[in-house]
Parts: C-alpha cells; structure tokens; sequence
C-alpha cells in the first residue's frame, strides 16, 4: 500500500501530521506543496477527492492511500498511528477520550483563530499579489464553496477587527490551557506523549510571534514549547522546509464558528 | 461494574448519538431526561455535572464525560458488545472524517432550521419574553446565549439560513454519493458513522422532503431504513417524549415522495 503525504510547509497542521509521521515509523513518501499556490486542489491520481474537497480543516495535509485522499490532521496522525508504532494515543478509554477532548478544543477553538491570525500576517500579502486570472484560475479549482470564501477574503484583506480580537483571545486561552495542564509538573499535556502535543505544538508555534502576550511570562509552556521542538520527529519535519521561517507560513484554515 | 448515567433529550441531534450507542452495545444506564425546552440544562443540579450547560453528558462511575461524538468514541472502546468501528484503520479514519464533517459542517445547518423553526418558537409560546430572557441571562456560554436569543427572537439572518440552507442540500448529496458507495456510511460495517449519520438525517424526508425520498435519494431511505429495522434503534426512540421523536415512524413508509419544500417546514419540528 504505497502512501504519499502531500504536505505544505512545516507549520500547523502540515507540521503536526509530519510529526505523527516521524512518531510512527510508517513508510509515507512525502511531498511539499506550495499550499497558497493551490497545488493541494490538483493532486495527482488521487480517485476519492471527498475528504480533500470538503474537509473542515481548509489547507491541511493530504495522505493519498491508494487513490483516497484523507485528510483532518488529528485523524491522520490516529490513522499512521494505528498503521504503525502506536505510541502516540492512550490505551485507556476514558485517558483516550481526555486526549480527543484536548484535540477538539485546539482544532475547533485554537486553529481557526490561529490560521485567521496567520493568514492576515503572511498569506494576504502572497494572495493580493497574485493577478486577477491566476487568482480565479486557481479558485475554480477549489470545490468548496465556503473555503473559497475563505480564500477570498484572504486575498481581499478581509480580516473583521471583532473577529481579530476573537482570534487572539482564543489563541491566548489555549496557551494558557496548556500553561494551565503542565502544572503538576508533567512533561507532555496528556502525561504520555501524545497526538495532543503535535496538534497543539503545530497551531502555536507559529503564535509565538504574532501574539507575544499570550505566552509571555509562561514558564512551563515554554519549556514544553522546546521540548515538543526538539523531538527529533518534529526536527525532521522541520528540515522538510523551504523557508527560513516556517512557523510563519499559513493558508486558509478553517472556519470561524458561524455560531457565535 | 459502575453505574452509567446519561443525561440527554430526545433520541436526536446529539442527544441521540451516546443514547443510541449505549443501546447497541447493550449497556444498561439509568436514563435521566433533560428537557432542553424547559430549560433543565441549565439548573444547578444538571450544571453540577456539565458546568457548560448542554447535553448530553454520561458519568461512569466517578468518570464524567461530554461531547456526544467523543461520548460514543468512549461507549465503545470501554464496554463489550458489537464493535462498532472496524478493525481497519483506513476505515476508522472515514468514520472519523465524516462525523466530523456532520457534527461540524453538516449539523449545525440543520439544527439552524431546528431552532429557529421549532425550538425558539416552542420555548417562547410556553414561557413568554421575560422569563426567556432571564433564562437566556444564565446561560453559561456565551455562544450558546446567542443562539437562543436568535432562536427565539428570530433573529437569525437572511444569509445565514441561506448558506444552511445550501449546506444542508450539499450535505445531502454527499450523504447519497456515499452511501451509494456501499451499504453503510463509511465502511463496510455499521458503525458508529452510521449511528451519528442517523440521528442528523432519520426526520429528513418529513423536514426536507424536497430533498430526501425515494425518488431523488435512495440509497439514503435505504440506509435510513435498515437503521430503523434495528432493534436498538425501537427501543431508544421509545425514550422520546414529544412529536419530535415519533417523526422516525416516517420510515415505516416503504415509498415515501418528494413533497415540496413548503410542506416540510410546515410539518416540521426540525
Ligand atoms: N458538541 C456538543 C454539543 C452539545 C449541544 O450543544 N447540545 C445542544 C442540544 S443538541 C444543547 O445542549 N443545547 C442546549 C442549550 O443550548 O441551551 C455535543 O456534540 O455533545
């Protein structure tokens, strides 16, 4: 079962799943793509395109497996996981449900705010510098309808000052969550290593510098900060770059919850 | 073994999910009903348990678990019983995918409909403007006011039910291209895709009947119906307590017609 990880640069959930990767032992050739180029809408041989098309995630990575494209990082860090050293999640059911929980509230409160964050900071500018034919060409091929918005909007400098403050106010109450978890002195959030720590690590390392507030005066996250780092998983995920600063590359990610 | 309780409202939404799961698995729970129109779910006893305020929660013992999908996740890695997610890990990863596109994408355009169709109008015809709004005033999270408040006072835009609109027909093509795929939702077993799918679409024909029948959407009345046929399907719907829950006797109906899109609003609790 030949397996090809279509990745952008290392950061958020690109980095996570390359991480998980690395963690697991699996055999996946991996392939950069210039995610703000549009390359993850015209993958090759890929035969199932449903989850790529309509995944919630927006610019995530893409594990092509025998023509199926899977994406939603968490699910395909579980997914190598399972496929390989299965380290990476707890064996206890209810400890399982804890780390899905973590996971839930980094990729449904943490990552839009993040991806919206990062976006302003570094996608508009390539975004706004495309021309008018090669902008539309490249939305066309893009299948979901509330993800081209999504890019739009990018393109447009269309970043609402209320969903501004939004953002860095749930950016900030996840570092604090994990300021919060690392109290009694553990090393990894969920004790163990898991998943969490990639998922985490991927959305907020890149908020380091666009919300310095929010980890200002953190000790333990800093510390955890470095050791996520250092793993040598995510080492190699890193030296996948083609830029100085990956931590400063981001695409449209997912959506702000139309709730409220 | 230690107690299980679930705290839930009517076999849907998700409510339905851990109910319908315990069910298969065959796990007894003490069954605590929370009326979300008469707003139980925010009194301090239930608050106790989930200090968010919304259903369902289950506690295991001394164990106190939220979040209907993670709910499920727990129900059938911790108890015997049916396995309800297959041992082949591309598969779990499918079933992952889809409820995280129903419980994230998917069902949150149908409940707009639901709520600003049926659950605001309830709750305000049965407590009146001033003890609505006291009760909307407690509520823990703020996301969760806003809701209400644009439920009952009917204060959901244009624009917004129009995109749940295009979301709920787009999501029921996906639901159909899938399941024409194979028999259940995301492998080839049933599974826990299927048991969250069900409880999102079983009232589709009565709600959306422009959408969803026999004639435009087949395999999905076929899906819907052997879901209906089992066993534990009957028996968690008898938990339901108001009209909402008999809407599942639709599938009963062996042919079942596009009806225009009118008639589903008009008879519908969605
Ligand atoms: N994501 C949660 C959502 C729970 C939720 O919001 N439930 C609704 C009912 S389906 C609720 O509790 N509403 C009560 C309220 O908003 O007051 C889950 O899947 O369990």
């Amino acid at each position: 079962m030949a397996m090809i990880l279509y990745h952008g640069e290392p950061n958020g959930p690109s980095l996570a799943v390359l991480a998980a990767l690395g963690e697991s032992g699996v055999d996946a050739q991996c392939r950069r793509i210039d995610l703000l180029a549009g390359a993850r809408h015209t993958l090759p041989d890929v035969t199932e395109p449903l989850a790529r098309d309509m995944g919630v995630e927006g610019e995530g990575p893409v594990l092509v497996v025998d023509g199926e494209a899977m994406t939603e990082s968490v699910f395909i860090a579980q997914f190598l996981d399972e496929s390989g050293a299965n380290t990476l999640q707890p064996k206890d059911a209810y400890a399982h449900w804890q780390m899905l929980m973590w996971c839930r509230r980094i990729t449904e409160r943490c990552a839009p705010a993040a991806a919206f964050l990062g976006c302003k900071a570094s996608a508009q500018p390539v975004l706004a510098g495309m021309d008018e034919a090669a902008f539309t060409a490249l939305s066309t091929t893009i299948a979901s309808e509330d993800l081209r918005a999504r890019w739009t909007a990018v393109r447009a400098g269309n970043f609402p000052d209320e969903q501004l403050a939004d953002s860095v106010t749930k950016v900030t109450d996840a570092a604090k969550k994990v300021e919060d978890q690392l109290a009694d002195g553990r090393e990894w959030l969920m004790g163990d290593l898991t998943i969490a720590d990639f998922e985490t690590y991927g959305w907020l390392a890149g908020m380091v510098d666009l919300v310095p507030d929010a980890f200002a005066g953190k000790d333990r996250l800093s510390g955890w900060l470095a050791r996520v780092a250092a793993r040598p998983s995510v080492q190699a995920a890193l030296a996948r770059a083609s830029v100085p600063n990956p931590q400063s590359s981001w695409a449209p990610g997912p959506e702000i919850n139309r709730w409220g | 073994m230690a107690q299980v309780t679930l705290y839930h409202w009517e076999p849907n939404a998700n409510s339905g999910k851990p109910m319908l799961a315990l069910m298969e698995k065959g796990v007894q729970f003490d069954s605590h009903y929370i009326d979300m129109l008469n707003f139980d779910q925010h009194k301090p006893e239930y608050l106790a348990i989930n200090p968010q305020g919304t259903i369902p929660a289950m506690t295991h013992g001394t164990r106190v678990l939220v979040e209907s999908t993670a709910i499920m996740e727990y129900v059938n890695a911790e108890f015997d019983g049916p396995d309800l997610m297959p041992a082949n890990a591309q598969d779990r990863w499918r079933i992952r995918w889809w409820m995280k596109f129903m419980d994230q994408w998917l069902a949150p355009s149908f409940s707009m409909f639901g709520w600003k169709f049926f659950v605001g109008p309830n709750a305000l015809a049965a407590h009146g403007q001033d003890k609505i709004e006291a009760q909307i005033a407690r509520i823990p999270l703020p996301e969760r006011q806003t809701a209400w408040r644009k439920a009952v006072f009917g204060l959901f835009s244009e624009a917004e039910m129009a995109e749940s609109g295009r979301r709920i027909g787009v999501g029921i093509q996906m639901l159909e291209a899938e399941l024409g795929k194979r028999e259940w939702l995301a492998s080839d077993q049933y599974s826990l895709a299927d048991v969250n799918g069900f409880n999102l679409a079983y009232a589709m024909p009565l709600s959306q009947p422009h959408l969803a029948n026999d004639e435009v959407t087949p395999n999905i009345m076929r899906w819907l119906r052997a879901i209906y046929r089992r066993p534990a399907t009957r028996e968690c719907w008898k938990l339901g307590r108001t009209p909402m829950a008999s809407r599942v006797e639709i599938l009963e109906q062996d042919y079942i017609p596009p009806r225009d899109e009118s008639e589903g609003i008009s008879s519908g609790v969605r």
